[in-house]
């Protein structure tokens, strides 16, 4: 719908500065056939798996034999890339968001730790699929740690039910350090 | 109106269901229990609009499902138990959803390219229509046999998108309702389905929803917490929700699935939270 619109305004923009040569541009510039609803589940389901999620398809859903662990999260911490200045720690009301709004019952569209984490004991509506980050921040974890393992948590634990946030780009560094400091921060309701 | 007007006699009935998880019918929440004691199922108003239509339905060529399979369904008993399976006429392996879709454009003059009746088929017919042929095996057990070329290829092809990781989200089927199953996901309990055979009582009135839904819509609706993409996120936000209906692929996981109830006694349709 976008693109029409767009290809339009070019298509007016040319005819207003020189007819031919805008009408020959458009023709050249004819926009690619729209992909179909199927084609676009294909290329996201099978073009998309990389090549990590490839050796976690197994029936144990692990990593299998034959691949070496510790390759595995050598090559996934090679993908983590930090913040500007290299700071780990954001703001932790915005990471409260993130992870999961309290005004949205803790739900959040990216992050949505609530899915699969306790966290804040207000909200209840949380999942039991990894362990419960109540008091995360008094654990003694390095920050660094915690960063990392949002970033990428297959360098930690391959094939793991945790999404790989930041090597997707689901959350961007500077997001993954916002909530880095919700995880730690003693204000945060997940220490209080 | 009358869907609705139960809903409210349910919610009035059995008071708030927060997190209570009803995956399988002897874990029904006590309001639907009752309910289906006193023999108000929700799911049956789609039955009787799915028997409505298959009598009363005409394609443009005048003929109705019934020309061909007889009075209430006479000939259709027991014809969902071995679904999927392999069809020649369409040369396919076809599930309830895209069965009855062929039937309607092979046989009864619908234009399979006229976008106006694939709405129409996809949005309004094909649940009711599917929910009804579904319950005329009611009883039943579920006997799907893989034996054509056709349906091991498509039987395979299940099995091994059951267990594929995809997605930002890194999930497969096999991840929520094998490794996780009996977990929850927030306030979701997690179902193991392959196990528990629960393909039996599908097609399936949601209450929470107030919906009547096939395993078609079951199975693509799961797809959308995988955060399917086209494009890489930092690039371009380019989002795939869930593979279209009658899909190769959703087909072929209901394959997997169905095969792996059979001897389930079909029991549709079914009543979930
Ligand atoms: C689909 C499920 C899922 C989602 C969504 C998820 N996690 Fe996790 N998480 C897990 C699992 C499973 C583990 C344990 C295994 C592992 O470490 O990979 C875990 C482990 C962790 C740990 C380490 C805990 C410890 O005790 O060492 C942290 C920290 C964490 N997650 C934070 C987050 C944050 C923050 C988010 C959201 C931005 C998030 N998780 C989203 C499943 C999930
Ligand atoms: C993120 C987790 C998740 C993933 C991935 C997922 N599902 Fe589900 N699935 C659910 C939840 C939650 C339910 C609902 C349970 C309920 O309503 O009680 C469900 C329900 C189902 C049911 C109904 C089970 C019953 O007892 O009636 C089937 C069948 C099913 N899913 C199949 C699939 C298939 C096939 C795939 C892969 C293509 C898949 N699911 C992927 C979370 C998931």
């Amino acid at each position: 719908m976008k693109k029409i619109a767009l290809a339009g305004a070019v298509v007016g923009l040319g005819l207003l500065v020189a007819c031919q040569p805008a009408a020959q541009k458009a023709e050249a510039q004819k926009p690619k056939k729209k992909l179909s609803k199927y084609e676009k589940f294909k290329i996201a389901f099978y073009q998309n798996q990389d090549k990590w999620q490839k050796y976690c398809s197994n029936e144990a859903q692990l990593v299998p034999q034959g691949i070496s662990i510790e390759e595995f999260k050598k090559a996934m911490l090679a993908t983590i890339k930090f913040p500007p200045g290299g700071k780990v720690m954001g703001d932790w009301k915005r990471g409260e968001k993130l992870f999961g709004d309290p005004k949205k019952g803790g739900r959040s569209r990216r992050g949505n730790c609530y899915a699969c984490h306790c966290g804040d004991p207000q909200i209840i509506a949380c999942g039991n699929i990894g362990p419960s980050l109540r008091g995360y921040g008094k654990r003694g974890i390095d920050p660094k740690q915690t960063y990392m393992r949002i970033y990428n948590s297959w360098a930690f634990n391959p094939c793991s039910a945790m999404p790989r946030l930041g090597y997707w780009g689901v959350l961007k560094p500077e997001e993954i350090a916002d909530i880095v400091a919700f995880l730690h921060s003693p204000e945060s309701p997940i220490n209080r | 109106m009358g869907k609705r007007a139960l809903l409210a006699l349910g919610l009035f009935a059995g008071g708030a269901v927060v997190g209570t998880l009803a995956v399988a019918k002897e874990k029904l929440p006590e309001h639907l229990r009752e309910l289906l004691e006193l023999g108000m199922h929700p799911g049956h108003v789609f039955v009787d609009e799915g028997r409505d239509y298959y009598h009363n339905l005409k394609g443009p060529n005048g003929k109705t499902c019934a020309t061909c399979h007889g009075q209430d369904g006479a000939k259709l008993e027991g014809a969902y138990a071995k679904m999927p399976r392999y069809y020649k006429d369409i040369d396919k392996v076809a599930d309830i959803d895209l069965r009855i879709l062929s039937c309607m454009t092979k046989y009864m003059g619908f234009d399979p390219k006229d976008k106006k009746f694939r709405k129409e088929y996809d949005k309004k017919l094909r649940v009711p229509l599917a929910t009804y042929v579904a319950s005329l095996s009611n009883g039943m057990k579920i006997n799907v046999e893989i034996k054509h070329p056709k349906e091991k290829e498509m039987y395979e092809l299940g099995k091994k998108i059951w267990f594929t990781r995809a997605g930002a989200r890194e999930f497969s089927c096999a991840m929520c309702h094998t490794v996780l199953a009996g977990k929850r996901i927030r306030l979701q309990g997690l179902p193991n389905p392959v196990k528990a055979k629960s393909y039996n009582h599908w097609p399936a009135y949601r209450f929470g929803s107030d919906r009547m839904w096939t395993m078609e819509d079951r199975v693509t609706s799961c797809f959308k917490a995988y955060f399917l993409f086209t494009k890489r996120w930092d690039e371009k936000k380019d989002w795939v929700k869930k593979p279209p209906l009658y899909s190769k692929e959703v087909i072929a996981v209901e394959l997997y699935m169905k095969h792996a109830s059979n001897g389930g006694i079909i029991e549709v349709p079914g009543l979930l939270r």
